[in-house]
């Protein structure tokens, strides 16, 4: 905690204030379900799901006990609520549309693959290659964005990747169903892709959305999916120091640098655990295996910041709340779609926190965060840029062509 | 009467009840100016059973009592009683040291000891009790703790009322507890020792501090019959140093700096009269003192206690430098005009007599109040253009200002010199006391210890206040037999 | 028991329909409580449930809130932080309105010059430490960690911590405090009554503030402490608190003029010498026995596999059969914690040549393990943000604290044997953690300056296990026969199961004490100041003529 102004960690508390608004508390409402203390009421569904499930809380914990995993437990309330038929109306169009379109946006599945247009990309539904870039459903369909998209394939095809997209036959990831608590959407969702993968002989998903990356690298291995997964952001670290991509122009900012949830906390290495619980010195918990800690600070932190490090004439500040103890973009856990004002306020909190650093960019690895972002900047006063970084990249490279 | 005296000798035998004239003529008055009332009679109790019998009596016959541990002269009309027919509990017989502890450096007393009796046989067992800038020889300590008399040692005063620890008391309802984690075990403090139960906590019992409703008091609420007191280590190796200014301001940052560093055993600083005062063995000299002194002087000293006391004394001088060139001041083992030692002795020690503040002029009136060190220049100021308007010298208004708690608030006092047989002057005096008190507090000054006529300017401030003291009142001294009259108490029945 | 529709409707009127809530869920969140299982029935994590849950954002919200609580006789509880089982409702049968305060969170001024800062109730430690350590100062921290509201532990419950003997207990810190009492009146103590500033806590005259807390606070049962100032002591470290290394090892860089120790005595006698000493030398910044809460028997072995983020608690039980943990267990076994800061750097290498003469006088030593630059880093980003405060709980998640009766060195040295020996007696049927019967954690001293202390005894229990927590009842109950007969008075077990009882028997318990008057007393405090008892029982008082059956 460096300052009074920036030392909140959770959201959802500090914009609703009353104590069910915490990890904790909402841990308390569970327990008051499960022993029939409480009935499921509009406040309950309230509480529950006016959360980004950012992770903060799983890291606080984290550091001093081995044997809770709060955010686990988030989920599981939800998944418990959906299954038994409670859920929020506004999230209810956006599963029908995941269903029926096969997209978290209510857009029209046979749209998704236009923004490749012109551009030349092998198509995996037909063609096989070892990496699919998956595109994610934010990038495929906001045309203010996916700009990032067709600059990430530049990027690749210019440093002589061999990969494809899966275009219009590419399925959503699946995991902001699951974080609405859509477990069976999810698992049908998340069946789909790794099918469709292993057809095409893909070995590695790269992907430019945080969401997309943690439900790949942490979700899909519990489906039986094998396949490695790269953040683009991670991509880019690798191939700048293989020397497979050079910058030539200098890109004159200074930016502050958001760690999404998701590439952050939420993205550390995975490999999933099956076990009991035993008691050791009477008392103790422990798990026979052992059961990894997850303390959210092995995420996706440094190569991004050594593709700005390493962008010439680029300045990167740093904001307060940083790494595993970033400050979430408002956006996930269904927050956006169900509760635009807490998800709005949430951004602006971080873009105060960003304008502090006396940055002209925030810049994130995340079309959500930069959604976010984008759309709070317009009722703030702090005028600033959003870019992704992929996009800094992009111009370093100084291949010439405007996406935007 | 004769009741009365009977009744009292039978609680205190009859030849420590007093009636005569001459004897309640001294208690009838001090050197303030609140009006003289007679006390019907003195009594000297040497117990706490007799003192719990005088106050049970005092209820049932609804009599004032004003408890006075101290020898004259005393000065803030706390002890002078407010409305006729009251008695004067009199302690200095109860001044027996009930123990000294080394290891735990705490020292219990009784009411009477004075700081000149404790001294030296707390130096027996290597240790002193922190005191106040000259107190009078036969001032009790447990009332100059009691009143929150600022020590001089900024770095021990954790809180105000620091070394006071716990206290027995004789509450005006009559009942006894004990303040602090004495409050806690049994009446018998030799009991609560063998249990290993030391007086250190000063806190509490419980959910209240009892011990700071007795605090700043004036004894309106009980009469203290046994405190614990704190105790420094008797230091080895000593040094004091001297830093001239011209102006206060000149000190304030680097005096704020020092206590922050907690750098240092007493700080003290006094401007040149009261310097003098401290000095002077009569007027001639102080008035030469004054003359020959800088208008302000900041005494520092350092000490060196237990383990390497030499070394401690080293680096604390070392650092003292280094401190005092980065505020571009002079660090000075002289002053013109009085020798080091001389200087060193005067603060370490009671006043001799007559009393200091008396040598200048025969009488002197104080005005004190507590504030934070920035805000002192502009209280100096007040002071001064009150003392301009009546005419009275600035140049004869000594300056004292004793940083306490660390160095958040700092006691601020004004002496108003006077001779007492000149009735003109006397007069000037008196209209400038009430005058500069009254612009003082109406500007921020916070007087914390309302004696006299500042009760009334004090709590018409705060009524909250004024109302809470009065339920809490009601509660320990529900006769309000406890020198009724003094703060915002009545001064009459309940 | 439920806020009748009018009682409602006026509170909602004070705050807005946002902030007021009397849904069950929410309700549950603040009924829960840590330790409610030790005294409920049937083992029930939860206390009872508030009728509603109101969140002001001013001290005239406040005022007007307890004026409707006067109203309609509904008990009123205030919470910031929280910390045990008594920040909620205590009472069944008692309609209370707790009074949650995090909307009250500004730090509304920082004197730097004159050392003090006036805070909000939901002002944490941690957030007045970052910004007063920007400006070259510190704070006391409680025990209890750097996430509790300053308020709350200055104005109505204790406030000692390791930085306590150096920085004064939150006791001596408290400057100006405001307090809205039961009856709705507002009163400011000492020198801000007289509109005169916060700095001074005292006067005028006799101190209003002696009936506002005294070793305790009212802790929520005596009105409502809606804001407060505190005072600064000074930093001699950098400006920012800049922690390195990643989670869970972080680390905290030592400067120049800092020495961190974990100093370990051959004897409990030689641990009292060394106390004495230490204060009598007035060396130390911060000085606590912070490390063997986690038990003397485990202890060393969790504290070195913590920082590494590829070991669990497996690896606590692989470690504790090595020899050479073996070793530093029995090293470690009387250890305990003291960092020393200088004003200068001559002055620090002073102080560390007095600490070498106390140890060789006493017989202490310098853990080398400890005091090797991981394990002391680690140490000091503990100790100076005490941060790790869920640390208490590493165990199992359920853990209580025994014992910890306040006194001097002396008297904390006679009842440690007895409580060590209790631990391990009561622990040995694998219903406890059996960490060592010596979890005992306390400040250097809790009296600013030395000369006072107190050990807490850290019992684990499993909270999801009933039996796991019957333990811990009845160890909290063994404690108290193992000292009583010992001719001690009971611990702090005492506060925690008095939550569990009726008030015939906490007014039993009160009238045993050996100067019960205090509760009279205080009964006349209560009267005079919440004549309408909408405080509840967390002020503890005895009805007029008690006696005991």
């Amino acid at each position: 905690m460096k300052s009074w102004r920036f030392s909140k960690g959770c959201p959802s508390v500090e914009y609703n204030n009353f104590h069910s608004y915490s990890a904790g508390g909402r841990l308390v409402t569970a327990l008051s379900l499960l022993d029939g203390r409480i009935k499921v009421t509009d406040r309950v569904i309230d509480s529950v799901f006016k959360c980004q499930l950012c992770g903060n809380c799983d890291v606080t914990c984290k550091m001093c006990r081995f044997d809770m995993e709060p955010l686990a437990a988030l989920r599981e309330l939800r998944f418990k609520l959906v299954e038994d038929g409670y859920t929020v109306p506004q999230h209810k169009p956006v599963m029908e549309g995941f269903r029926k379109q096969n997209n978290m946006l209510n857009k029209v599945k046979a749209k998704r693959g236009d923004w490749a247009d012109g551009l030349n990309l092998k198509d995996l539904s037909k063609d096989k290659a070892e990496i699919v870039f998956h595109t994610g459903c934010r990038y495929s369909y906001d045309n203010d964005l996916n700009h990032v998209a067709k600059a990430s394939v530049s990027i690749l095809q210019k440093a002589g990747v061999d990969f494809g997209i899966m275009g219009k036959e590419e399925n959503c990831c699946g995991g902001r169903a699951y974080n609405m608590g859509y477990l069976k959407d999810f698992a049908a969702g998340a069946a789909n892709n790794i099918k469709a993968w292993t057809k095409a002989g893909v070995k590695t998903v790269v992907t430019p959305c945080a969401d997309c990356y943690y439900t790949f690298k942490r979700l899909y291995p519990e489906a039986g999916s094998e396949i490695k997964v790269l953040h683009m952001v991670e991509f880019i670290n690798q191939l700048v120091k293989q020397g497979k991509i050079n910058f030539k122009k200098p890109v004159p900012m200074r930016v502050t640098y958001h760690d999404p949830c998701y590439l952050g906390r939420q993205g550390e290495p995975y490999i999933p655990w099956k076990g009991k619980e035993k008691k050791i010195f009477g008392q103790v918990v422990v798990y026979e295996p052992r059961r990894p800690r997850y303390n959210g600070a092995y995420g996706i932190y440094e190569p991004p910041r050594d593709v700005l490090r390493a962008i010439p004439g680029l300045e990167l500040v740093e904001m307060e709340r940083i790494k595993e103890a970033a400050w979430c973009c408002g956006a996930g856990g269904g927050v956006k779609e169900a509760y635009p004002e807490f998800s709005k306020w949430t951004a602006k909190e971080r873009i105060e926190e960003a304008a502090a650093t006396g940055a002209d960019a925030i810049v994130s690895a995340c079309p959500w965060c930069e959604r976010n972002f984008i759309d709070a900047i317009k009722e703030c006063d702090k005028k600033m840029k959003v870019v992704d970084i992929i996009e800094l990249v992009y111009q370093a490279i100084g291949d010439g062509r405007n996406f935007k | 009467m004769e009741i009365k005296k009977e009744q009292l000798s039978k609680i205190v035998g009859a030849e420590y009840v007093f009636n005569d004239s001459q004897t309640l003529e001294a208690y009838a008055k001090d050197l303030s100016f609140v009006l003289s009332v007679k006390p019907r009679f003195v009594v000297k109790p040497k117990n706490v059973d007799e003192v719990q019998r005088l106050v049970r009596w005092a209820n049932e016959t609804n009599t004032p009592l004003v408890p006075l541990s101290s020898g004259p002269p005393r000065f803030h009309g706390d002890t002078v009683p407010s409305t006729p027919g009251g008695v004067i509990v009199e302690l200095s017989r109860m001044n027996k040291i009930l123990r000294i502890d080394r290891r735990n450096r705490i020292t219990i007393i009784e009411p009477g000891v004075t700081y000149s009796q404790l001294e030296p046989e707390l130096a027996k067992e290597g240790m002193r009790v922190t005191m106040p800038l000259l107190p009078r020889g036969n001032k009790s300590i447990i009332a100059s703790l009691l009143e929150r008399q600022p020590t001089l040692i900024p770095r021990y005063n954790y809180s105000l009322p620091e070394p006071l620890r716990d206290c027995g008391v004789v509450w005006g309802s009559g009942e006894i507890s004990y303040t602090g984690h004495a409050g806690n075990g049994s009446y018998s403090l030799d009991e609560q020792w063998e249990a290993g139960n030391i007086p250190v906590d000063p806190r509490g019992p419980n959910a209240t501090d009892f011990m700071r409703l007795l605090t700043g008091a004036q004894g309106s609420m009980g009469i203290v019959v046994w405190a614990s007191v704190k105790c420094e280590i008797l230091p080895s190796i000593r040094k004091l140093f001297f830093i001239p200014a011209n102006k206060l301001e000149d000190l304030i940052d680097f005096s704020y700096r020092l206590q922050r560093l907690r750098l240092g055993d007493e700080v003290i600083l006094v401007n040149n009269v009261l310097f003098a005062t401290m000095l002077g063995k009569n007027s001639d000299q102080i008035r030469d003192l004054k003359e020959k002194f800088p208008p302000w002087v900041m005494i520092i000293g350092i000490a060196g206690r237990a383990l390497y006391p030499e070394e401690k004394l080293d680096v604390q001088e070392k650092d003292l430098t280094d401190l005092v060139q980065h505020f571009g001041l002079k660090l000075q083992t002289e002053i013109a005009g009085t020798a080091n030692k001389e200087v060193l002795n005067t603060i370490l020690n009671p006043s001799t007599e007559p009393y200091w503040k008396l040598k200048y002029k025969g009488g002197c009136e104080d005005i004190f109040f507590l504030t934070t060190l920035d805000k002192a220049p502009h209280y100096i100021q007040v002071m001064y253009a009150t003392a301009d308007a009546l005419k009275y010298p600035a140049s004869d208004i000594g300056i004292y200002i004793q940083p306490q708690h660390q160095g958040v608030s700092h006691h601020c006092e004004f002496n108003l010199p006077f001779n007492p047989k000149d009735a003109k002057e006397m007069a000037k005096v008196k209209e400038l006391y009430s005058k500069a008190s009254e612009e003082l507090i109406g500007q921020g000054a916070y007087f914390a210890r309302p004696y006299g006529m500042w009760a009334n300017l004090v709590y018409n401030r705060d009524a909250q206040s004024t109302m809470a003291l009065r339920k809490i009142k009601k509660i320990f001294d529900p006769n309000n037999v406890m020198n009724p009259g003094k703060l915002c108490f009545k001064s009459i029945g309940k | 028991m439920t806020l009748s529709k009018d009682a409602y409707q006026e509170l909602e009127d004070i705050v807005g329909p946002e902030n007021i809530s009397d849904d069950p869920s929410i309700l549950d969140s603040y009924a829960f409580e840590w330790l409610a299982e030790l005294v409920r029935p049937d083992q029930s994590h939860y206390m009872p449930r508030p009728v509603a849950v109101i969140m002001p954002a001013s001290t005239e919200e406040v005022q007007a809130i307890t004026r409707v609580c006067n109203k309609y006789k509904i008990k009123i509880k205030p919470l910031s932080t929280g910390w045990y089982h008594w920040a909620g409702p205590i009472k069944d049968e008692d309609d209370t309105l707790q009074v949650d305060l995090r909307r009250m969170n500004r730090i509304l001024e920082i004197d730097e010059k004159n050392m003090f800062a006036i805070v909000e109730p939901y002002v944490i430690c941690a957030q007045l430490q970052a910004e007063v350590m920007k400006r070259g100062l510190n704070i006391n921290i409680i025990g209890a960690g750097a996430s509790t509201s300053i308020v709350a532990s200055a104005c109505a419950y204790a406030g000692m911590g390791p930085s306590t003997y150096w920085m004064g207990h939150n006791s001596d810190n408290v400057l100006g405090m405001e307090w809205v009492t039961p009856s709705g009146e507002i009163i400011r103590t000492g020198s801000l009554g007289s509109g005169d500033g916060w700095f001074c806590s005292e006067g005028p005259g006799p101190s209003v503030r002696g009936i506002c807390r005294g070793f305790l606070g009212s802790r929520g049962g005596l009105g409502v402490y809606t804001k407060c100032a505190i005072k600064l002591s000074h930093w001699p470290g950098p400006t920012e608190f800049i922690v390195r290394g990643t989670l869970p090892a972080f680390r905290l860089p030592i400067p120049d003029n800092f020495r961190v120790y974990t100093l370990a005595v051959p004897s409990w006698d030689a641990w009292a010498d060394t106390y004495y000493k230490i204060y009598d030398n007035e060396i130390g910044y911060i000085f606590h026995r912070q490390f063997t809460l986690a038990g003397a028997d485990l202890g060393p072995a969790l504290w070195l596999t913590l920082n590494d983020h590829t070991k669990t608690l497996n690896d606590v039980e692989e470690m504790i059969k090595k020899p050479d943990i073996k070793e530093l267990t029995e090293e470690l076994r009387i250890s305990f914690q003291l960092i020393l800061a200088g004003r200068s750097l001559r002055d620090i290498e002073l102080q560390d040549k007095i600490l070498d003469q106390i140890l060789a006088e006493t017989g202490g030593w310098k853990v080398k393990r400890f005091c090797e630059q991981d394990m002391a880093e680690f140490t000091n980003v503990y100790l100076q943000r005490l941060g790790h405060k869920h640390l208490n709980f590493v165990w199992v998640g359920g853990y209580l604290g025994s014992w910890m009766q306040p006194g001097t060195p002396d008297f904390v040295k006679k009842y440690v044997p007895i409580a060590i020996k209790g631990l391990y007696r009561d622990a040995a049927g694998g219903l406890l953690v059996q960490c060592g019967g010596d979890a005992l954690m306390g400040c250097g001293s809790t009296v600013a300056g030395g000369g006072w202390s107190g050990l807490e005894q850290f019992v684990s229990y499993d909270p999801a296990d009933k039996e796991s927590i019957k333990a811990g009842t009845k160890h909290m109950e063994d404690a108290i026969t193992d000292a009583v007969s010992h001719g001690i008075p009971a611990g702090k077990e005492a506060i925690y199961l008095s939550l569990g009882y009726k008030d015939e028997k906490v007014w039993a318990s009160l009238a045993r004490s050996q100067q019960p008057i205090i509760f009279h007393f205080q009964r006349k405090i209560k009267e005079a100041f919440d004549p309408n008892d909408i405080g509840d029982r967390n002020y503890p008082t005895l009805p007029e003529n008690y006696k005991i059956e």
